[in-house]
């Protein structure tokens, strides 16, 4: 009975410890990838945790890859979080040259460095593609006494000092309310919050007197008659939201988008990124992801290879510049 | 009452299909093991197992995701009890008598208990879904950064009263706790602390290894210095469920019916509210039950609504949860959260139209949470004798194991080599804490409280005019004010004007 026991409980541990078996990285060097890329499995690596807005964009590609037969090998998907990116970008930092590893773009993507000490900074992969992008909508509560962003501005302006929530201290949802404070001109508290949820518990307890929020999260919550938006940072109208303005056409410089790139591992041949370059293109044309950039509130934004690269310096200068004046 | 009743039909009619019925067991089962594993937790399941659901339809998907989710509470109790290990951080106050009873060799009624317990609080919580859900979603939306105070200042109390034998210890366990809520991103400022430039400290220090280290390794590293591995009194016990004394009797449970309504109802409430969650609902729970209590000093020893209090409330709260996610499509939890992802993933759009557009998704999710409350009551009884065989294993066969489940749900959480390092420095810190007296779950409590009453306290700041005044002009917030007050004041007030009659 007592060897049976003890069988039993080995197996257990043998079983736990195969199930964990398959996070273990498998750090090969790479091969020369010419001509016949690919021809091994690709790593995914997801510096943020499974559910988030980065992981399905992600995920939904490689789907799209595997399902029109793209990709031909096995693909694995692994969430690195930890450090807002930082442990998941820094692993793929040490990947240079290994054309096998893939990872997505994000705010903190730039944030992160630029804010902390990193391995990294958003030069140091090579880019692949722009696939869409994330933009925030203004909102207010339903019951507010603004129905326009001029009237908010007015109001801003006009003694009460507005207090304006976000996720985030150091991220996009801190950085468009603050760009709009400066080209209108008034001033106001930024109140950062730790999740989504949170913040528009905040805004309907009347804690607040707008939050930021991507389509994603707050479309159904706006159908839904709980709050309303005033505005939208996207470079174009959300064909889902179609009379809520963008900043631009209201005469506000403000658009600053969760960009929703791809990128490789740094130094990769030239062969393999024109092989992605192209890869990506023919993922961005298919009704699957045209549907889940639909679906998800996200703006359709596609930007391929230099492009992409113009557009990280780009950004990058954006989310520096605004980070520096905050802090003063 | 007539929608009500439309709402349970359509529910079922939906839950109750073969596939659905199949994919609830499959994913009720899977709940309960990771929430076995210590430190492998519900929302780590959920996120591995959303890809692999994409081909299923949504309602299936979730109904089995949730499953997962309410499962994994009947799980985590089950390693508090048997090894001082709580599964997650919501079985922390099950510890407390639950333990203690395997101690005193009555591992199965508590085990027992803890089952019946969970389904009351699941099942309680369900029904006050079906008939109150948009009442109580109205409640979540009185609930701003100064509420939150308020509440996670309740939560502090409770630390107050968990501390009654020794409130120096107490204190000085529960200011380690909110030390170490200080690492990592302040998310008010941005700026890090105490993070000495590792970006594995950057999210701070997560209480899944300190809790398991504080708990599972502590109490393991005690009991071999105790010598108490050399005892072999529960080995030699009698505890399948074929003996009768295996089971709780009907009269203790009976005498115990306020101790469950009044824990389901708490935590379904703590749970309503996003932020507070499933833990501090089985604190409050606890604490509560212990001051009411004709016989706190009980408390603590494997008293029977110790282990009552804490289980359903966690079962409620996970039921609770679920209320602003389906009225509102706000997430209250790190679980909810990733629910909702899925929510997203299959093009369904959170809201408060979700529950309006799709009736059908929503009512059968509730209706099979109440199913899945079943099944795992059922599942919990009959996989009850292989836990036991734990209890019967001699100490120096399960040492090893428990170590070693220890260090594997700690690894599987975040692959993070420092969190291995984190859970077995707790583990020394653990053992030094019960030689010495001191409290290991004001530790936990503190840490779990801390960073939201600091964050709540400095957004509510930042959004007051007149600084500390907001506490006061907001109605909620104020209320909760004068509560704490009265129970602050109280039992002074009771000292002056009732004269002692007792020792």
């Amino acid at each position: 009975m007592k060897k049976l026991r003890s069988l039993l409980i080995f197996t257990l541990i043998a079983i736990l410890l195969a199930a964990c078996s398959n996070t273990s990285d498998t750090s090969e060097k790479a091969e020369a990838s010419g001509g016949e890329y690919p021809k091994k499995t690709l790593n995914v690596v997801i510096p943020f945790g499974p559910g988030g807005g980065t992981d399905l964009y992600l995920r939904k590609i490689m789907e799209i890859m595997q399902k029109e037969k793209i990709y031909t090998e096995n693909i694995k998907i692994e969430n690195r979080e930890g450090g807002s990116g930082a442990v998941g970008w820094g692993f793929l930092v040490t990947k240079k040259g290994d054309p096998y590893y893939v990872a997505p773009t994000s705010g903190s993507f730039f944030t992160t460095p630029l804010v902390s000490n990193t391995s990294f900074t958003y030069e140091s992969f090579t880019p692949i593609a722009l696939m869409g992008a994330d933009d925030l909508f203004l909102l207010v509560k339903e019951d507010a006494k603004y129905n326009t962003l001029e009237e908010f501005i007015e109001a801003a302006k006009s003694g009460k000092r507005m207090k304006i929530g976000g996720v985030g201290q150091v991220s996009d949802e801190m950085i468009v309310p603050n760009l709009l404070a400066k080209e209108a001109g008034f001033e106001f508290d930024y109140v950062p919050f730790q999740g989504a949820g949170e913040l528009t518990g905040a805004l309907l307890s009347d804690s607040l007197d707008a939050i930021v929020g991507n389509p994603a999260r707050s479309l159904g919550q706006i159908k839904g008659g709980l709050m309303k938006p005033l505005a939208f940072s996207g470079m174009e109208r959300l064909p889902e939201m179609e009379d809520v303005p963008t900043y631009t056409e209201l005469g506000y410089d403000v658009n600053l988008s969760q960009p929703r790139g791809i990128i490789l591992a740094g130094d990769v041949d030239q062969e393999v990124q024109d092989w992605w370059i192209d890869a990506m293109k023919k993922v961005s044309e298919t009704e699957e992801w045209k549907s889940y950039l639909k679906d998800n509130g996200m703006s359709e934004y596609l930007l391929f290879g230099d492009d992409f690269a113009t557009f990280l310096e780009e950004t990058n200068t954006k989310f520096k510049n605004s980070l520096e004046d905050t802090d003063n | 009452m007539g929608d009500i009743l439309t709402n349970i039909v359509q529910g079922f009619s939906v839950a109750l299909t073969p596939m659905n019925v199949l994919l609830l067991l499959l994913g009720a089962f899977i709940g309960m093991v990771v929430g076995i594993i210590p430190g492998f937790g519900a929302s780590a399941a959920i996120a591995i197992l959303l890809p692999l659901t994409l081909s299923l339809d949504p309602t299936g998907a979730i109904i089995m995701l949730a499953g997962i989710y309410y499962g994994s509470q009947y799980g985590g109790g089950t390693t508090s009890i048997l090894i001082n290990t709580p599964g997650d951080s919501a079985a922390v106050a099950t510890t407390f008598d639950g333990y203690p009873m395997t101690m005193q060799g009555k591992a199965g009624k508590a085990l027992i208990t803890q089952a019946i317990a969970s389904f009351v609080g699941g099942t309680v919580g369900v029904i006050l879904i079906f008939s109150f859900a948009p009442m109580f979603a109205k409640v979540a939306l009185k609930f701003g950064p100064p509420e939150y105070f308020m509440l996670m200042m309740m939560g502090m109390l409770t630390l107050v009263w968990m501390t009654d034998d020794s409130k120096l210890k107490g204190f000085i366990s529960a200011f380690l706790g909110l030390a170490i809520a200080t690492v990592g991103v302040d998310v008010i400022s941005g700026t890090q602390r105490y993070t000495f430039g590792s970006p594995e400290l950057i999210n701070g220090i997560s209480f899944i290894p300190v809790t398991i280290g504080l708990f599972g390794l502590g109490e393991l590293f005690y009991r071999i210095y105790a010598g108490s591995h050399k005892d072999d009194r529960l080995e030699k016990l009698d505890l399948s469920l074929a003996n009768k004394n295996t089971w709780p009797k009907m009269k203790e449970l009976l005498a115990a019916k306020f101790t469950f309504l009044r824990g389901s109802v708490i935590g379904f409430v703590t749970g309503v509210l996003p932020g507070a969650g499933a833990t501090i609902a089985s604190f409050f729970s606890y604490t509560i039950e212990k001051k009411i209590s004709k016989e706190p000093q009980e408390f603590g020893k494997g008293h029977l609504p110790g282990l009552i209090a804490p289980e359903t409330a966690n079962n409620g709260a996970t039921s609770g949860a679920m209320v602003p996610l389906l009225t509102l499509g706000i997430p209250g939890s790190a679980s909810t959260a990733i629910l909702l992802g899925a929510f997203l993933m299959y093009g369904l759009q959170p809201g408060p139209l979700l529950m309006i557009e799709k009736p059908d998704f929503a009512w059968g999710i509730i209706s099979s949470m109440y199913l899945g409350n079943v099944i795992l009551l059922v599942i919990n009884i009959v996989a009850i004798p292989v836990f036991l065989m734990i209890v019967k294993l001699p100490y120096r066969f399960l040492i090893p194991v428990i170590i070693a489940l220890c260090l594997i749900g700690t690894f599987s959480l975040n692959s993070s080599l420092i969190e291995i390092w984190i859970l077995l420095i707790f583990g020394i810190v653990g053992f030094f804490m019960k030689l010495y007296g001191y409290s290991p779950a004001a530790l936990v409590l503190a840490l779990v409280l801390g960073p939201l009453a600091e964050n709540t306290l400095r957004q509510s700041l930042i959004m007051s005019e007149q600084g500390m005044a907001i506490f006061l002009t907001r109605p909620v917030s104020l209320l909760f004010l004068m509560l704490i007050v009265v129970i602050v004041v109280y039992p002074y007030v009771k000292k002056l004007f009732i004269p002692r009659h007792t020792a």
